[in-house]
């Protein structure tokens, strides 16, 4: 079995030239870099008043509102029988309560009566928009759609924005993800812009916010570089690409140029040359196996709780719990018009004992049991935490309640093992459940994917 | 691309390229026409390049193997058993009602007929030593061929050359780095007769060396995967007659099946190999007792009902299937059999295995 920091150290790396890095005072298990040292800046760009830009743990910079909920999108999307969401400009999250399926997952037809039909919310009762004064005006790329109820609604870009009710305080990007979400409507938190050069990206993974080029290549650094100095000549060029900056390219925010031989410049970002790995495939981070070679991230998400640990599978590397059990969490969303979440404790959770056990929760106890927490468990973030579940019912219970466990949870949503991974890393039931684990199923906790699709 | 940290190019060419290409002479496409033909060092690798079908043997009008024809699949199920007739019917006794069969299946008696491919032939290997009444006989004569997968998707499109797997699986066996495996020969006297050669087992990593048509060539290299592939390393004895050869059984074979997203892996218990071989290329059959309950699990993490939807494959249906005609390693508990004789039908082309350090330690280890 692997440490969760053990493995993850040439994943940090970068940190480590930061001094960002601590090792634990007994040597085991030591601590991630204090994600408050490294936060990854972004572009101010002209926004309305009351709105501003938070830098959050795992998606990085997203606008929020004036309290700092963020903001989400709700692009529109191609589903098998059909669009979901919206267009720009058109904003469709309004009151209506829906009570059949949409039947735009094939090879199901809709018309089908929803589960908790007499409670279910409707659109506007999850997703509260961001109203514009009658007043308003447009700010840079911030403009004002026209509702249908005769409100107007503050579009980013061109798409309507929202709040969650799944958001609670600043910082949590609980309503939705960036990553990949397969085939479901679901909603996007609104990017801020990152503060990165035109030929950089940043990309969202579970373990923090790595720069990419703009042609989705993973950036590196070395650690026998210096500060603004590279020593990657000869030899190393073979493997090793310096991502050149153009001759009119200047300093800016954590990114610098280098003059690497007269009238070759060379970008930095926190005084590290950046190179690019000859022959690697897009995505992939395969050059961090090289020892001294790191993946450059603008920012880490923060550990996983302590007891957590990290797996070699024939995949990449995955999130284990303390007995190496392979990590999974769950994803739902109906498959009504306006594609509510039911992946969290407080949505039906008739979807996810389907597909854990044939609608038993005792069953599903046993062939995806939660990861219990310990009854003191604290994280000191606000992406992992511990939380009572009833597991007859599967939603939240009172502290001690009868019956309720207290489990780890991720987003606020409980994570789990599966009962047929015998081995650490074995990784059976990713993609268990409906359209491959997206819809209603189960997902990996991947840290590092170098196959299959991208969900790290 | 070569990995400096990974692998010794040093290494690599003393051990493997220089040889071959200090033999031109004697390299496969030179050898194509050659009788007894020894590769160079004793030693041919083959790249898997097209899964051509889980052990099927189809006839032109399939009235031979599926005399009543194909099985209905998820969409037909669903109509039958949920009629446009005008009742109200919620989401959790129809849609979630069938996925709940899928990931939850049982083997009670099926709703549905299910009919099994029969017949007097089928591809595949006498696995266990026994002629017995549900076996079959080769295209070739041999007797007590074991292949009871093929009387369970033999007479599902899914799983024929018309189905999805069969368009679809073989351009991503190909395709996705996942699903690369190399079979390497070594100790081999002969290519055409040789009673004592080693076949070891790898997943590799390198894409395959095509042509302009997108036909696969032989004498591309393949690197073993160190880094995540270690537990797929095996090896097993074997010996090629008349330019076939046959394994003993590897004690476990896992063979990646990277379909829609994220990779699976199915396990051959006592696999073994019956390839044609060329210097160019190998052809023939993967086979052995497959886990049950991971391989149902792996064509349902692979292939969402929509796409099983397409090709008429019903998993709850395929799972009783499997249950009722599993035919070794029975659970010491429960006595019910875990795993089914099988086989995937495999294409393979030569290629040279790029070895490296790290594999002797991964080998060692799993010693």
């Amino acid at each position: 079995m692997i440490r969760l920091s053990n493995v993850l150290e040439s994943l940090l790396a970068v940190s480590v030239l930061a001094g960002s890095w601590v090792a634990a005072a007994n040597g085991t298990v030591p601590d991630w870099p204090d994600k408050s040292l490294v936060k990854e800046q972004y572009e101010s760009v002209p926004m309305p008043p009351g709105f501003q830009i938070v830098v959050t743990e795992q998606e990085g910079p997203v606008f929020a509102d004036a309290r700092g909920h963020t903001l989400y999108t709700w692009p529109v999307r191609q589903l098998r029988n059909g669009p979901v969401g919206e267009r720009k400009g058109q904003p469709s999250c309004d009151k209506t309560v829906y009570t059949v399926n949409s039947g735009l997952m094939s090879p199901y037809p809709g018309g089908f009566e929803l589960p908790d039909v007499a409670t279910r919310p409707s659109c506007l009762d999850q997703w509260p928009p961001a109203l514009a004064a009658e007043d308003a005006k447009p700010v840079g790329k911030w403009t004002i759609a026209q509702r249908k109820d005769g409100l107007k609604q503050w579009a980013y870009d061109g798409y309507p924005l929202y709040t969650s009710v799944l958001d609670h305080q600043p910082g949590t990007v609980n309503g939705g993800i960036s990553g990949p979400t397969g085939e479901v409507g679901v909603r996007r938190p609104a990017a801020a812009p990152s503060m990165v050069p035109p030929q950089f990206t940043v990309t969202t993974r579970l373990t923090g916010r790595t720069l990419t080029t703009i042609d989705n290549n993973s950036v590196y650094a070395s650690s026998k570089d210096q500060p603004d100095k590279s020593n990657c000549t000869a030899q190393c060029l073979t493997d090793w690409k310096p991502i050149v900056a153009p001759a009119y390219a200047r300093p800016r925010g954590e990114f610098g140029v280098i003059e690497r031989s007269p009238g070759i410049y060379q970008w930095t970002f926190r005084k590290q040359p950046l190179y690019t790995h000859n022959g690697e495939p897009f995505n992939k981070m395969y050059g961090s196996d090289v020892p001294g070679w790191y993946n450059v991230y603008t920012q880490h998400t923060p550990r996983p709780p302590a007891e957590f640990t990290v797996q070699e599978s024939p995949t990449g590397l995955v999130l284990g719990d303390k007995n190496g059990k392979t990590v999974y969490v769950y994803m739902c969303a109906d498959d009504a018009l306006d594609q509510l979440a039911c992946d969290v404790p407080d949505s039906p959770q008739v979807y996810r004992f389907t597909v854990c056990g044939g609608g038993d929760p005792k069953r599903c106890l046993e062939r995806f049991p939660y990861v219990a927490a310990p009854k003191d468990a604290k994280t000191g973030n606000l992406l992992w935490s511990a939380m009572w579940i009833d597991p007859t019912i599967g939603k939240k219970a009172e502290p001690e309640q009868t019956g309720a466990m207290h489990v780890w949870a991720y987003r606020e949503r409980p994570v789990y093992t599966h009962y047929r991974d015998q081995r650490p890393g074995d990784m059976t039931a990713d993609q268990w459940g409906e359209f491959y684990g997206y819809r209603n199923g189960y997902k990996a906790f991947w840290l590092r994917s170098d196959f299959g699709v991208r969900t790290e | 691309m070569i990995n400096e940290h990974r692998y010794s190019f040093s290494l690599i060419a003393s051990a493997l390229l220089l040889p071959a290409l200090a033999c031109a002479a004697d390299s496969p496409a030179a050898a194509s026409s050659k009788v007894n033909w020894v590769p160079p060092g004793g030693r041919i690798g083959y790249v898997l390049t097209n899964e051509v079908s889980w052990g099927i043997r189809e006839t032109p009008d399939h009235k031979e193997e599926c005399p009543n024809g194909f099985n209905i699949g998820p969409r037909e199920q669903f109509a039958q058993l949920y009629p446009k007739d005008g009742k109200k019917r919620t989401l959790v006794e129809t849609q979630l009602e069938r996925e709940g069969q899928i990931w939850s299946p049982d083997t009670t008696p099926d709703e549905f007929p299910f009919y099994e491919a029969t017949g007097k032939y089928a591809l595949g290997i006498d696995l266990d030593g026994k002629d017995t009444p549900e076996d079959f006989e080769s295209d070739d004569g041999r007797k007590g061929i074991d292949n009871q997968l093929f009387r369970v998707v033999g007479c599902v499109r899914n799983y024929r050359q018309e189905g999805e797997l069969g368009i679809i699986t073989t351009k991503w066996r190909a395709q996705k780095p996942f699903n690369r495996v190399t079979f390497e020969l070594t100790g081999v006297d002969s290519l055409e007769n040789d009673p004592d050669v080693t076949v070891s087992y790898y997943r590799t990593l390198d894409t395959l060396l095509a042509g302009p048509t997108g036909n696969y060539m032989p004498g591309g290299s393949q690197r073993v995967d160190t880094r995540w592939g270690k537990r797929f390393i095996g090896t097993a004895k074997g010996r090629i007659v008349n330019g076939v050869l046959e394994t003993k059984p590897f004690d476990q074979l896992l063979m990646p099946e990277d379909g829609m997203g994220d990779p699976a892996i199915n396990i051959f218990r006592t696999a073994q190999l019956r390839l044609k071989l060329t210097p160019e290329k190998a052809e023939g059959l993967l086979g052995g007792f497959i886990d049950v309950e991971q391989w149902y699990y792996a064509m349902n993490t692979s292939w969402a009902t929509h796409h099983a939807a397409y090709g008429q494959a019903s998993a709850a249906s395929i799972y009783k299937a499997l249950h009722r005609l599993a035919d070794g390693f029975p659970d010491p508990r429960t006595h019910q059999n875990t795993a089914i004789s099988g086989y995937l039908s495999i294409k393979l082309v030569q290629a040279y295995v790029v070895h490296s350090e790290a594999e002797k330690n991964i080998v060692a280890a799993k010693r």
